[in-house]
């Protein structure tokens, strides 16, 4: 709670890469907020927004927990979150095909709800992780990136072609809310009142003419409907998944278990040597990865109310590879940053796509419509990203400096992020 | 009967598959690293055919089907890409200090770039060459076999292009010194071969194959600014089939791996295919293996799974 006894000196102890990543935060959220009293931000967008960036943090988190704790190159992120996806709305979405075999059976509606969607779906992901790790998790670095690709791409090639079990490329529609048939959460949105936020009672004041169609206009009326308190409980409930999953893993990443997995990542045959199975290690954090990305993939199904074999494209992958190394491999608050800078990019550049620039150039004028260049612009983005860090910053933005022992065992805080806290122990070991 | 259409769909697609594969091994042997930019290499070489081609027009004459000018398109887009290619690993791979996995991330970040600004000229659209569309050769038709000239043509010029490659390997100083590096870069470099010219020797062969292959398979689909990365992991099979650094061994394989996706179909049929199926038990002519040709690159990543589960080095590579 110092933050809120002393901030200046709380900032001025964080590392320059702290302070930088501390201000472009405190900035954005400034931005967003300046967006939402003018009107330019729907309440409820930004609701989706923020329980997107968190899907993407968990996942982050999940791949985090296997390439920044051990050091496994899993390129199959986007297979284990389609199996999330999928698993619950297999049994709980109106058009799936095996809740309708299901249901042929006789097996009562209110036990194909999303609670067990979300079970199933652990389970099957905890299947497939072993299918996948048990044979890749010997293979050499490099090997394990493409086997495991390869496997992800089997995966998604069966979602895609097995139309009977999972309506093929059509995908799922009809999807429920997660908190369907729970007491009061299930008519939660529905059941709360119109809420209309007002600040200048009775108009607005124009703090600047409309430009690319969107005009700042202060005081507006923000009307928080049904959708608004839908958006409210799925951020909530990304919360709470993001909450245990945050928690659970911040304190195995501290605890023994966690310190022999970055033996493993350090140098395996030394873990071996000193006695520890480290194909196990290497399996349990593997598996322990692939839930939490199950878990998102479990989020987003009722998040986005659809899902597509297209969300297990490969380029799932890649996103959460870039906010994990953005934050910095092997740190946990590096992968939730991380994870909501992805977001800023795939969001931020869907609106390059309603962009259209119109230069009045006496007699002619020149339109400039930026319709199709968002999807180009954003793998351009992702792609630079991605070269610039592994150039010149391949340790991340928040390298785990801190994060690898308790930190009531440091003796003062290191100084900057060349100097790490066993160094600054004496204990330099890498 | 069906197998030698097969037989001849998976000779074109393994010519693609190898032109891809040979440069993937050898940046994989000499540079050290996963290169996930090799398949947009191969669409560099497609796009930059489509432009030349559309730009020199069809200058008169043909060979198989094929205008003099395509063949113009075709060195450009080895050209481009080879030149891409060196451009990328001056700019980029050579100046950085990270481990192979580093390099790994690192080039998919390049293939992302090279998509993103194809993406950005092109739209993410499917097109084509403007060749003539041609019909199957008359006088294969009665064995089943229904192939274009311009399917001729691309095997005849894969071909070409890797006994060219056998040559410079076998008998040229440079092949020689490529070898050597491939074997021991280490030893190598104090035997006093100017590594540093091989290796970017090896970059400008391998990414001109590359290009090539993507011409090719422009040819022979279409052109999209996904088509290289789509087969990207094809070509990893094929190179991690054939044991990583040998060239010889990305050829057979590519070859082989061409050759499974295409046989496919041959599951679905297999009764039919055997000779003499009444004498075999259990076996009738009904008798077919359930798995769709939709799923033919399932198959084929399992197949390189299982390869580095017992094989990690592949056919060619050395034992370990």
């Amino acid at each position: 709670m110092s933050w809120l006894a002393n901030p200046t000196d709380e900032f001025a102890d964080m590392t320059r890469a702290e302070q930088g990543v501390t201000l472009f935060i405190v900035g954005f959220a400034l931005f967003l907020v300046f967006g939402l009293l003018t009107g330019a931000l729907n309440p409820s967008y930004f609701l989706f927004l923020i329980g997107l960036g968190s899907m993407y943090a968990l996942l982050s988190l999940g791949l985090n927990s296997q390439w920044g704790f051990t050091g496994l190159i899993n390129f199959s992120v986007a297979a284990f979150f389609g199996v999330g996806a999928y698993g619950t709305v297999l049994i709980s979405a109106s058009s799936s095909p095996i809740r309708q075999s299901l249901l042929d059976i006789g097996v009562p509606s209110v036990v194909l709800n999303p609670v067990v969607g979300l079970v199933i779906a652990i389970v099957v992901a905890t299947v497939i992780a072993l299918a996948i790790g048990i044979p890749t998790l010997r293979l050499r670095a490099d090997y394990l990136a493409i086997a495991s690709l390869g496997l992800a791409e089997v995966v998604r090639l069966i979602v895609l072609n097995q139309q009977n079990w999972t309506n093929g490329s059509a995908g799922v529609r009809g999807i429920p809310s997660f908190f369907a048939g729970w007491p009061v959460l299930a008519t939660f949105p529905q059941s709360m009142p119109e809420t209309v936020i007002d600040f200048v009672p009775g108009g607005s004041i124009t703090i600047a003419e409309p430009v690319f169609g969107i005009g700042f206009t202060f005081g507006q009326e923000i009307v928080l409907g049904t959708p608004f308190w839908r958006a409210l409980l799925n951020v909530a409930l990304v919360f709470v998944f993001l909450g245990i999953s945050y928690t659970a893993l911040r304190r195995v990443h501290r605890s023994p278990w966690g310190r022999v997995l970055r033996t493993i990542r350090a140098d395996e045959d030394l873990a071996r040597a000193l006695g520890k199975n480290t194909y196990s290690f290497k399996m349990q954090s593997f598996v322990l990865g692939s839930l939490v990305m199950a878990l998102a993939g479990v989020f987003y199904a009722h998040l986005n109310l659809y899902v597509s074999p297209g969300d297990l494209d490969p380029i799932t992958t890649f996103y959460v590879w870039v906010a994990v190394i953005l934050g910095g491999s092997g740190s946990n608050r590096g992968a939730l940053f991380g994870g909501f800078v992805v977001v800023a990019i795939r969001e931020g550049t869907r609106f390059l796509n309603q962009v259209t620039l119109s230069f009045d150039l006496g007699a002619t004028e020149v339109v400039l419509s930026l319709t199709g260049f968002g999807g180009p612009m954003r793998l351009l983005l992702i792609g630079v990203i991605i070269v610039i860090l592994m150039r010149f910053r391949p340790e991340g933005l928040l390298p785990p400096q801190r994060e690898l022992i308790w930190p009531g065992t440091v003796d003062e805080v290191p100084e900057g992020p060349d100097v790490g806290v066993r160094e600054a122990r004496g204990g330099a070991d890498e | 009967m069906p197998l030698l259409e097969y037989l001849a769909n998976g000779l074109i697609f393994s010519s693609i598959i190898v032109l891809g594969s040979i440069g993937l091994s050898l940046v994989y042997s000499i540079a050290d690293f996963a290169n996930f930019a090799h398949g947009d290499t191969m669409t560099i070489g497609a796009y930059t055919a489509l432009i030349t081609f559309g730009a020199v027009g069809s200058l008169g004459g043909a060979v198989l089907g094929l205008p003099f000018g395509f063949f113009v398109a075709l060195l450009a887009g080895i050209a481009v890409a080879a030149l891409v290619a060196v451009v990328t690993e001056r700019v980029v791979y050579k100046p950085m200090d990270v481990s192979s996995i580093g390099m790994l991330i690192t080039s998919i970040g390049i293939a992302f770039i090279y998509r993103a600004i194809l993406q950005l000229r092109f739209g993410a659209d499917f097109t084509r060459y403007d060749v003539q569309t041609l019909r199957p050769i008359e006088w294969l038709i009665p064995y089943g076999i229904r192939i274009t000239e311009h399917d001729v043509a691309i095997v005849l010029s894969a071909a070409v292009l890797v006994t060219g490659l056998h040559v410079l390997l076998q008998y040229t100083d440079l092949g020689r010194k490529m070898r050597a590096m491939a074997d021991n870069p280490e030893l190598a470099r104090v035997s006093g071969i100017r590594t540093a010219r091989v290796k970017l020797w090896t970059w400008v062969i391998g990414a001109g194959l590359a290009g090539a292959g993507g011409v090719f398979l422009g040819l022979y689909n279409q052109l999209s600014p996904r088509m290289g990365f789509s087969l990207l992991l094809l070509i990893f099979a094929a190179v991690i089939l054939g044991g990583i650094g040998s060239v010889y061994g990305a050829m057979l394989g590519g070859f082989l791996i061409g050759m499974i996706h295409e046989l496919m179909p041959v599951l679905g049929e297999i009764g039919t295919l055997i000779p003499f199926v009444e004498y075999i038990p259990f076996i009738t002519e009904d008798f077919a293996i359930p798995i769709g040709i939709q799923y033919a690159e399932a198959v084929v990543f399992v197949i390189m799974v299982a390869v580095l589960l017992v094989r990690p080095n592949g056919i060619m590579g050395e034992a370990t």
